[in-house]
């Protein structure tokens, strides 16, 4: 094909699904598995309280929830689900469950960091997350009209990678910027996705993860606060 | 050739009245008294319906078991109003399976025209694709193949006059759409032996006006129009405008029947494939099928009256 011929396609050829079933998608997942959504609310929940935990270990298994959000969204509605009508769905849900296992294997091996600068990052890392998992899964039932398309964190992929992508505050940083990648994919292919089947409430998801990146980028330690570089620099017993 | 037509035929263009009496629930919504139009493909002179069914976006349902009903309700309409050919693709997700459940609730394969496309970067994969369609499908061949947007043209095509002639499928054709590659479409139409062509025509996109429509004549190749309500952007554009007047004193009632007699009228053309997932859409749909046709007068006046709003 000749450029011109690629210039006059646009995005809706790519797309061979409607905005009705689309949001079917929501519905369905959540007849599905209902009442399965209250142990994914707890889930939710219970995250934050682990992530700002003193115990290095409550704090490796709140990134390890994290890790089985990533993990249960890519594989239910990612790959069995949206994957149906959108065959890239079933690339991403590789990824989102390759993204979980990775998250699972940092939390194992790697030091988890307490909440950078002490209160108001912890005030910060907590709202923000309650945010994305309490008032986010509104914005479907917005589009759709239907309550019965909340879209839960662990379920669904807007609210568990706007959630997810803050967690990664606390993720050392050597890991941080891989893990970073799939939740601006994401946000790029989610939000062109929702503009192509004008669904623009749904635009809400694609914001917050750009907003949730933000703010752990904000929150992360800087290099010259990094508590290993200060023991290596400035620890006053080392000569 | 296949014994086929002479029922379909039977079953279309004897009078929709004569088949009220014997089915009067089947057509309880049937298009008055009057006779589906049917135009003939050239290359057998067997008629088809001018309207047809397309399933791009509206059959891609996946296994959700209530949207796979409501899109059953519509292939039941429009084999009620006397619809035939339904034209489908691998490249549209799910919706060869659900054609296929769908037909399976009908009972209707006695009715259908088959239509679907060979749509693979795989050169030796064209007879694969079309089992795995005609699987999908539950039919027992189809009756029309046609190359996807000339994807890998040359390869399938060969494969497709091969299996035409060993009775596999009964007509072959190509597939273009949004007005590109006609050049090469044009020179295909000139020298292959194609039963039938399928290319974009509407109101506002009437590029083949000036070639390949009377090359089709001119060559006796029937044509499918794909995207009529040029993917329902006719709709969005002029939807909440009032049709004129003299609109439906020319007996045209709403925008799908002035969009698709525009489309139908064409002396070139064969058969529309509007796509709808709504039974009273495709009750519209199918009402352009009937009735009379715009004159040259009146659609030059269809096509002024569209750009002056």
């Amino acid at each position: 094909m000749t450029g011109a011929d690629w210039l006059s396609y646009s995005l809706q050829d790519f797309l061979m699904f409607s905005p009705e079933v689309f949001l079917r998608l929501y519905v369905r997942l959540n007849q599905d598995i209902w009442p399965g959504q209250a142990v994914f609310l707890l889930l939710a929940l219970t995250v934050p309280w682990l992530l700002m935990r003193r115990k290095q270990s409550l704090r490796r298994g709140g990134i390890a929830l994290v890790a089985l959000t990533w993990i249960s969204c890519g594989f239910g509605f990612l790959w069995h689900y949206y994957g149906e009508i959108n065959w890239p769905a079933v690339w991403f849900g590789g990824f989102f469950v390759a993204q979980g296992l990775l998250l699972a294997s940092v939390a194992l091996v790697s030091t988890i960091s307490a909440t950078p600068d002490g209160r108001k990052g912890t005030v910060w890392l907590v709202v923000g997350w309650l945010s994305a998992a309490l008032f986010l899964p509104w914005l479907t039932v917005l589009q759709s009209g239907q309550v019965q398309a909340l879209a839960f964190v662990g379920l669904f992929p807007g609210t568990t990678v706007a959630a997810g992508s803050l967690a990664l505050v606390l993720v050392p940083r050597p890991w941080r910027w891989p893990l970073l990648l799939l939740p601006l994919a994401w946000a790029l292919f989610s939000a062109a996705t929702y503009w192509t089947l004008q669904l623009h409430w749904l635009q809400g998801f694609p914001v917050a993860t750009l907003i949730s990146i933000g703010l752990a980028l904000w929150l992360s330690p800087r290099p010259a606060q990094s508590p290993d570089r200060r023991s290596a620099h400035r620890d006053p017993t080392r000569r | 050739m296949a014994t086929g037509p002479t029922r379909r035929q039977f079953l279309v263009s004897a009078s929709l009245t004569g088949l009220a009496v014997t089915s009067p629930g089947l057509f309880a919504d049937a298009i008055g008294a009057e006779s589906a139009l049917l135009r003939s493909i050239p290359s057998s002179g067997e008629r088809l319906p001018a309207i047809g069914m397309g399933t791009w976006i509206t059959f891609n349902v996946g296994s959700d078991p209530a949207l796979i009903q409501s899109r059953t309700a519509v292939l039941r309409a429009f084999f009620e109003s006397g619809g035939t050919l339904v034209d489908c693709s691998p490249m549209y997700g799910t919706s060869a399976e659900v054609l296929g459940k769908a037909l399976d609730s009908l009972k209707a394969r006695d009715r259908l025209f088959a239509a679907t496309k060979i749509w693979t970067s795989d050169e030796s994969a064209t007879r694969a694709q079309a089992e795995a369609s005609r699987q999908k499908w539950g039919v027992a061949r189809f009756d029309l193949l046609q190359v996807h947007n000339l994807l890998r043209w040359q390869a399938h095509l060969e494969t497709l006059k091969d299996m035409k002639a060993r009775g596999e499928v009964r007509y072959i054709g190509i597939t273009t759409s949004h007005g590109r590659r006609y050049d090469e479409f044009a020179k295909i139409m000139a020298t292959e032996p194609l039963d039938f062509v399928q290319l974009t025509y509407n109101l506002l996109d009437r590029e083949a006006e000036a070639t390949l429509l009377p090359l089709a004549q001119e060559r006796g190749i029937a044509v499918i129009v794909n995207r009529p309500f040029q993917g329902g952007g006719l709709f969005r554009q002029f939807g909440a405008e009032r049709l004129p007047a003299w609109a439906r004193d020319a007996g045209m009632g709403t925008w799908a029947e002035f969009f698709l007699k525009f489309v139908i009228s064409h002396p070139a053309v064969t058969c529309a494939i509007p796509a709808t997932s709504q039974v009273a859409h495709m009750h519209e749909n199918m009402e352009a099928m009937y009735g009379r046709l715009p004159d040259d007068a009146l659609r030059q006046r269809m096509i002024e009256y569209l750009e002056s709003l």
